[in-house]
C-alpha cells in the first residue's frame, strides 16, 4: 500500500526488543596480539606484523613520535580517565594477510559474531562489497564481480598499501595529517585495517559499500585507516557500522570484571574460601534493579530481585523488647545463634543483615618482610614511582615533623636495596622528600602496590599474605595516609584513599584483622575559590572503624561479619545480567564483599577506545557520501577524523549517525578547494544516560561559489550530555559563498543538556550565511494530543522522536533505520512510566 | 437509531473540573446517544472546551466530582490512551504538530492501535482513506507532510475530522471545527460530519455558531453557561440564539443553576 510508508509497516512488524543481538561477546583467541600498552616497540611490532614497506613504518614513528609530545585536547569532554597503557593496540584473530573472500572460510566464532549481526544477509541484498574488521584485522572482505571489473579497488587499507601503493602514498596522510591532533597521531601510529576504496574517472559504484566495525575483546583499542578516492565524475556512497562489545560486570571482592573471570577461575566463596568457577552466563534483563546499601555505604551493590541474597532477616533476631535506638533491638545471642539463609534480594528490608565473609586465603612469601611492608605502606600512602634524569627512582613526601616515619623507612630502604636514601628538607612547603633510585625498588613497588593514587592496589600475594605481616603494612599506610580521632569513648581509626579498589583491598585487611571497616564515597565535585578558580576533587573513599568501643551496627559471627542493610531502593534497568556457578556445594559468590547465590549481577565496565581516520578526496564533479551508524557499547571512547577534500564541481557528504559510546569527539569537515564545490553534513546524536557526544562539523571553504549545508540534530535525554562544535570558515578570495547551518536539539525529559558552540570565521563579504539553532522540548500539548488518538505515553514520546530524526532515518539503508527505531524504542522503555 | 445496531450511551453525571485551581465545570448532566449528533453551545470561556478535555483526560484539567459512563464504564478511571480505545474521540480546536511524522503514518499508527497484524486491512484503511478524502475535498499531498506543520487552518480541521473517520469511534467531540474556517470550509467539514455520522456512533459539536449547523442537522442543542447546562432543545433552539444572542439565555433562565 503505497500511502503507509515502508520503515513503518515493518516496525510494527517486528516482535519484541531483543537488544541481546548485539550485547554478546566471544572468548578472547588471536593469531596475533601484542601486549598491552604502548611504546615505540609496540609500533614496530605492528609494521613489522604487517611486512610494510619502510615509508610506512617511518611514517609511524614520526606519528609516535608526535603523539608522545602532543598534549591532550585542553577542550571539550574530559579525556583524563584515557590510560593508554591500558589498551591493547594490536589483537587480531587471523593471520596478516589472511582475509577472506569467502564467507564460509572464516572462523566459526567470527562468521557467527557477523551472522548474529545480519552480514552476509546486507551483503546479498543491499551492498556492492562488504568488509568487516574484528579488533585490529580485517577477518573478511569482498566486492562484486561487475564492480572490480570497472575497476573499482575495494579492500582493506593494509592490502592496499601493498597492491596499489602509488595511489596509497599519493592520498595517505595528506587530508588528514599525522600531526592534526593527538588522536590522529595515535591513529597514524597504530592503525590496523579500515576500508580503501578507488573508483576509477567516471564509474558509477551504484549500489553501496559497507564495512562492519566490532570491537570484541576488551581494553583493545580499534584504529582502522579509511582511506576513500573518487576520481573524476565518479560517485560512491560508502557505508560503515559500528557496533557494541559486550559490557562487564564486577564481582567478588578482587573487583574483577566478570567478563575476565573465565571457567576455571577462582573466586570467593561466603566461607572466605576460593572455589573456582565453573560455568558463566549471560541474559538479558527487563525490570526492577534492587540496590542494597549496608551499613557501609561504599559496599552498596545492585542485584535482580529474584537473586538470592545470604543474610540474617532481622526479625527473626529482634528482642522481646522494643527499644528506640538505633540497631539497638537486637539481641546478640538470637543473632550469633542465627544461621543465614538465602533469601531473594527483592524481600529484603532495611535492618537485615548481609553476610560479609573474611578472606582466608593465605599464602605465605618468605621474601616479604618487615622492611618490605613497612615500605609498601608507606609507598601507598606518600609514595611514587618515576624516571628522574631517566633513572627508575622511587620518592616519597612526608611532613617536616614526620621524622619517626622517615627514620622507619629510610631503614627499611636502606635493608631492601643497600642503598642510603636521600631525605631532602622542602621547608617552604614544610615538606621533605625521601627517595632513592633503584630499578628493582620500582619494578618492586608498580607491581605490588600500582602506579597513580586513583589506581594504587595491593597485588594478590600481598592480598594473600598472613594476617599478622598484613598488620605491618596497615600500619605504616595508616601512618602515612590515616588519622585518628576520639569519638564516643572510642578511637575512630581513618585513611582516605582515591583509589576504589584500595578502599575495598584495605576493609578486607581489615576484616583479616578481626575489624569490619565502613567505606563511605564522597561523590567528586567542583569548588570554586574566592578568586575564581575551579578546583575539581575526585571521588574519594573513607575507610574507617572505631577502636576500643564496640561499634554495634555490626557483629562478628564466626568467620563472618554480620553487616545491617541502611538502604533499599529500585530502579528500572534494561540490558544484560550476568552470572556463573562455581564449584562445590557452597554455591555462593560475593559481591563488593557480601555473599550471594549463583545467580546474577549488574553490569559494570572497563572502556575501550576506538580512535579512526578517514580521508576522502572528491576529485572535480565526482560524489561522495560516507554514511556513519555508530552503536559502540557505552565504554568506548570514540574519537574519529573524518575528512573530506571536495574539488571542482564535487559534491561531498557526510551522513553521520552517533547513539552509542561513552565519549565522541568527532567533526566530520569538508574542505571545499575547487570552484562549485558543494558539502552536506548530516550529523545526530543521540546522548543517553552517561554518555558526551561531542559532535558537528566543518566546512572550509577555499573556493568561490562554493556551497555547504550543515545539519545538526541531537537528542539528550536521561542526563546525557551532547555538544555541537562548527567551524564555518570562508577564505579571503573564495567569493559567492553559500553556507547554511542548522542546530536543532531536543531534551525530551529536561535531565539532558545539550550545548553549541558554532564559530565563524568569514573573509569575504559577499558570503551568504545562514545560522539557526532550537531547543525543544517535547510539550505536554503533542503527547496528549497523540495519546488521544490512542498511543501510549512511551508509543507518543519515540513518534516524537523518531519525527525529529526522520530526516536523517531516510538517509540510511532500511536495515539501519529499523535499528535506529529500535534503539529509541528501547532507550524510551527506560525513560518513561 | 435503527434497531438494527446496538445502542450505546456516554452519560455524563454531576461533573465538575478545575483548571489551575479554579473551577470551571460546575455540574454538568449530559447524556450522548448513538445515532444523535448534538450540538453544544455558548458564550466564550463558559466551560464547553473544558468539558471537551477533561473527558478525554487532559493532565490540566483536574475532575473533582461526578463521573462519565461510557457504555457502563467510567472514562475517568482510564488512561487518555484507553479512553481513545474505548471509543472516544476528541477533534482538537487547535492541534498541535509534530514535525517529521507525515500524516500517513500517523493515521496509520492511529488505526494500528484498534487492530492486530490479523484484523488489520490495508486496502480498506486505503480505500476509506482515499473516500474520505474526497469528501472532504482534501489533496492528497497532505498525507506525505509532517503532521499539522504549516497547515493552513482549514487544513487541519479537516485533518481532525480525517482522523475521527480513520478512527471509527463511538462518540466524538469535536471543539470548534468552524472556527477560523471560510463558508466553504465550514461547507465541507458540515457536510463530511453529517456523512460520517453513522446510526451506530455518537457526536457532540461545540459551537458559537449557528452556520455549521445547517449542514449537520443537529438532533439536540444544548447550551452551556458558567460551567453548567442552561437551556436545552431542539435544533429551532441554535436558530433563536442565533437571532437573539446568547444573552437571553440568561434572562431567562437566571437562577437555574439548582
Amino acid at each position: 500500500m503505497e500511502l503507509v510508508e515502508v520503515t513503518m509497516a515493518q516496525a510494527n512488524e517486528i516482535t519484541p526488543l531483543d537488544y541481546t543481538r548485539y550485547d554478546f561477546k566471544n572468548p578472547e583467541t588471536y593469531r596475533l596480539r601484542i601486549p598491552k600498552g604502548l611504546s615505540r616497540s609496540v609500533v614496530e611490532q605492528i609494521s613489522k606484523f604487517k611486512d610494510e614497506p619502510s615509508w610506512m613504518l617511518e611514517y609511524r614513528l614520526r606519528a609516535y613520535d608526535h603523539f608522545v609530545e602532543r598534549p591532550m585536547p585542553d577542550w571539550g569532554p574530559s579525556l583524563a580517565e584515557i590510560d593508554f597503557d591500558s589498551y591493547t593496540y594490536y589483537a587480531n584473530p587471523m593471520l596478516e594477510g589472511e582475509t577472506k573472500r569467502k564467507w564460509e572460510d572464516l572462523p566459526a566464532d567470527i562468521k557467527n559474531t557477523f551472522e548474529k549481526l545480519g552480514i552476509p544477509k546486507a551483503e546479498r541484498e543491499y551492498f556492492g562489497g562488504v568488509g568487516a574488521q574484528y579488533d585490529s584485522g580485517t577477518v573478511y572482505h569482498k566486492i562484486r564481480e561487475d564492480l572490480s571489473a570497472k575497476g573499482v579497488l575495494f579492500c582493506d587499507t593494509d592490502t592496499a598499501v601493498k597492491e596499489h601503493p602509488e595511489i596509497v602514498r599519493k592520498y595517505f596522510g595528506r587530508i588528514v595529517p599525522y600531526n592534526d591532533n593527538k588522536f590522529s597521531a595515535l591513529n597514524s601510529a597504530v592503525w590496523s585495517g579500515g576500508s580503501f576504496v578507488y573508483i576509477p574517472p567516471g564509474v558509477d559504484a551504484g549500489i553501496p559499500l559497507q564495512a562492519y566495525f566490532r570491537i570484541n575483546a576488551k581494553n583493545v583499542g580499534q584504529f582502522e585507516r579509511t582511506l576513500i578516492i573518487a576520481d573524476k565524475g565518479a560517485k560512491v556512497h560508502y557505508i560503515e557500522g559500528c557496533l557494541p562489545l559486550g559490557e562487564e560486570v564486577l564481582v567478588g571482592d578482587q573487583l574483577t570484571p566478570i567478563e575476565a573471570i573465565e571457567t576455571g577461575q577462582p573466586v570467593l566463596n561466603s566461607d572466605g574460601l576460593e572455589t573456582t568457577v565453573e560455568k558463566t552466563m549471560v541474559r538479558p534483563f527487563d525490570g526492577e534493579l534492587v540496590h542494597i546499601t549496608p551499613v557501609s555505604v561504599g559496599n552498596a551493590f545492585e542485584l535482580t530481585p529474584e537473586h538470592p541474597v545470604y543474610c540474617i532477616p532481622r526479625r527473626k533476631v529482634v528482642a522481646g523488647h522494643r527499644t528506640h535506638r538505633q540497631w539497638s533491638d537486637v539481641d546478640p545471642e538470637k543473632l550469633l545463634k542465627a544461621s543465614p539463609e538465602f533469601i531473594p534480594a527483592g524481600d529484603l528490608e532495611p535492618g537485615d543483615f548481609v553476610h560479609y565473609p573474611i578472606n582466608r586465603t593465605e599464602r605465605d612469601e618468605p621474601g616479604f618482610g618487615t622492611a618490605a611492608l613497612t615500605l609498601l605502606g608507606y609507598y601507598l600512602s606518600e609514595g611514587c614511582v618515576q624516571k628522574i634524569n631517566g633513572c627508575e627512582a622511587v620518592t616519597f613526601t612526608f611532613h617536616i615533623e614526620e621524622t619517626r616515619f622517615v627514620a622507619e623507612l629510610s631503614a627499611a630502604i636502606q635493608e631492601l636495596t643497600g642503598k642510603t636514601p636521600w631525605a631532602a628538607q622542602q621547608p617552604e612547603k614544610h615538606a621533605v622528600s625521601v627517595g632513592v633510585y633503584s630499578k628493582e625498588l620500582y619494578g618492586f613497588c608498580l607491581q605490588h602496590a600500582g602506579k597513580l593514587a586513583g589506581q594504587k592496589q595491593l597485588s594478590k600475594v600481598v592480598m594473600e599474605l598472613p594476617p599478622e605481616k598484613q598488620r605491618i603494612l596497615l600500619a605504616t599506610y595508616y601512618n602515612g595516609d590515616g588519622n585518628f580521632y576520639d569519638r564516643n569513648g572510642g578511637t575512630v581509626h581513618r585513611v582516605m584513599t582515591v583509589s576504589r579498589q584500595l578502599a575495598f583491598q584495605v576493609q578486607e585487611l581489615q576484616a583479616r584483622q578481626g575489624v569490619f571497616a565502613t567505606i563511605n564515597v564522597r561523590e567528586p565535585f567542583d569548588e570554586t575559590m574566592p578568586d575564581g578558580r575551579t578546583i575539581s576533587h575526585r571521588r574519594m573513599y573513607t575507610v574507617y572503624h572505631q577502636v576500643g568501643k564496640h561499634a554495634e551496627a555490626v557483629r562478628r559471627a564466626g568467620d563472618a561479619f554480620l553487616v545491617p542493610i541502611r538502604q533499599i531502593s529500585r530502579s528500572p534497568y534494561h540490558g544484560n545480567v550476568y552470572n556463573f556457578h562455581v564449584a562445590g556445594d557452597n554455591n555462593t559468590y560475593l559481591v563488593k564483599g557480601f555473599s550471594v547465590h549463583n545467580c546474577t549481577a549488574p553490569i559494570y565496565s572497563t572502556d575501550s577506545l576506538h580512535a579512526a581516520v578517514v580521508e576522502v578526496v572528491g576529485e572535480p564533479f565526482s560524489k561522495v557520501r560516507y554514511t556513519t551508524v555508530q552503536n559502540w557499547s557505552k565504554n568506548v571512547y570514540n574519537l574519529v577524523t573524518k575528512r573530506a577534500v571536495a574539488y571542482e564541481g564535487a559534491l561531498v557528504e557526510w551522513v553521520d549517525g552517533n547513539m552509542g559510546s561513552k565519549i565522541t569527539m568527532k567533526y566530520p569537515s569538508v574542505y571545499l578547494k575547487g570552484r562549485g564545490a558543494r558539502a552536506d553534513i548530516l550529523s545526530v546524536a543521540f546522548a543517553s544516560q552517561g554518555q558526551i557526544i561531542d559532535s558537528g562539523a566543518k566546512a572550509v571553504h577555499s573556493a568561490p561559489d562554493t556551497s555547504s549545508k550543515i545539519v545538526a540534530k541531537s537528542i539528550a535525554i536521561r542526563g546525557g550530555q551532547t555538544s555541537y562544535r562548527g567551524l564555518l570558515h570562508v577564505a579571503p578570495g573564495a567569493t559567492g559563498v553559500k553556507a547554511a547551518v542548522r542546530c536543532d536539539a531536543l531534551l525530551p525529559d529536561e535531565s539532558g543538556r545539550s550545548d553549541t558552540y558554532p564559530y565563524n570565521e568569514i573573509h569575504e563579504e559577499d558570503a551568504t550565511i545562514t545560522h539557526e539553532a532550537v531547543v525543544g522540548k517535547i510539550g505536554e500539548e503533542q503527547i496528549f494530543y497523540l495519546m488521544s488518538r490512542g498511543l501510549t505515553e512511551s508509543d507518543a514520546i519515540h513518534l516524537i522522536l523518531m519525527g525529529f530524526l526522520a530526516e536523517f532515518a531516510k538517509e540510511l539503508p532500511v536495515d539501519y533505520a529499523l535499528e535506529l527505531n529500535r534503539l529509541i524504542q528501547l532507550e524510551m522503555a527506560g525513560a518513561v512510566g | 437509531m435503527t434497531a438494527l445496531t446496538t445502542p450505546h450511551t456516554l452519560v455524563i453525571e454531576n461533573l465538575h473540573a478545575e483548571v489551575a485551581g479554579k473551577e470551571i465545570l460546575r455540574g454538568v448532566t449530559l447524556t450522548l446517544h448513538s445515532g444523535e449528533l448534538t450540538a453544544l453551545m455558548g458564550p466564550n470561556g463558559s466551560g464547553k472546551s473544558t468539558l471537551a478535555y477533561a473527558l478525554m483526560g487532559h493532565p490540566k484539567y483536574k475532575v473533582t466530582q461526578g463521573r462519565a459512563l461510557l457504555d457502563g464504564q467510567d472514562l475517568f478511571k482510564l488512561s487518555v490512551d484507553q479512553r481513545s480505545k474505548a471509543g472516544l474521540f476528541l477533534g482538537f480546536q487547535y492541534p498541535q504538530e509534530v514535525s517529521g511524522l507525515s500524516l500517513s503514518k500517523f493515521l496509520w499508527t492511529a488505526y494500528m492501535q484498534r487492530h492486530t497484524a490479523q484484523t488489520a486491512d490495508t486496502a480498506e484503511f486505503d480505500r476509506e482513506l482515499q473516500a474520505h478524502l474526497g469528501y472532504l475535498e482534501m489533496d492528497g499531498s497532505l498525507l506525505k507532510r509532517s503532521l499539522n506543520e504549516g497547515f493552513s487552518g482549514g487544513e487541519k480541521k479537516r485533518v481532525e475530522v480525517l482522523q475521527m473517520a480513520t478512527l471509527h469511534p463511538l462518540f466524538s467531540i469535536l471543539d470548534e471545527p468552524d472556527s477560523g474556517l471560510d463558508i466553504d470550509a465550514v461547507r465541507a467539514v458540515g457536510e463530511t460530519v453529517a456523512k460520517l455520522h453513522r446510526p451506530d456512533a455518537g457526536i457532540l459539536v461545540i459551537t458559537h455558531y449557528q452556520r455549521i449547523l445547517k449542514y449537520l442537522k443537529p438532533d439536540r442543542v444544548h447550551v452551556m453557561v458558567d460551567g453548567i447546562i442552561q437551556l436545552s432543545g431542539g435544533r429551532e433552539l441554535a436558530e433563536e440564539l442565533e437571532a437573539k444572542g446568547y444573552d437571553f439565555v440568561r434572562p431567562v433562565v437566571p437562577q437555574a443553576t439548582n
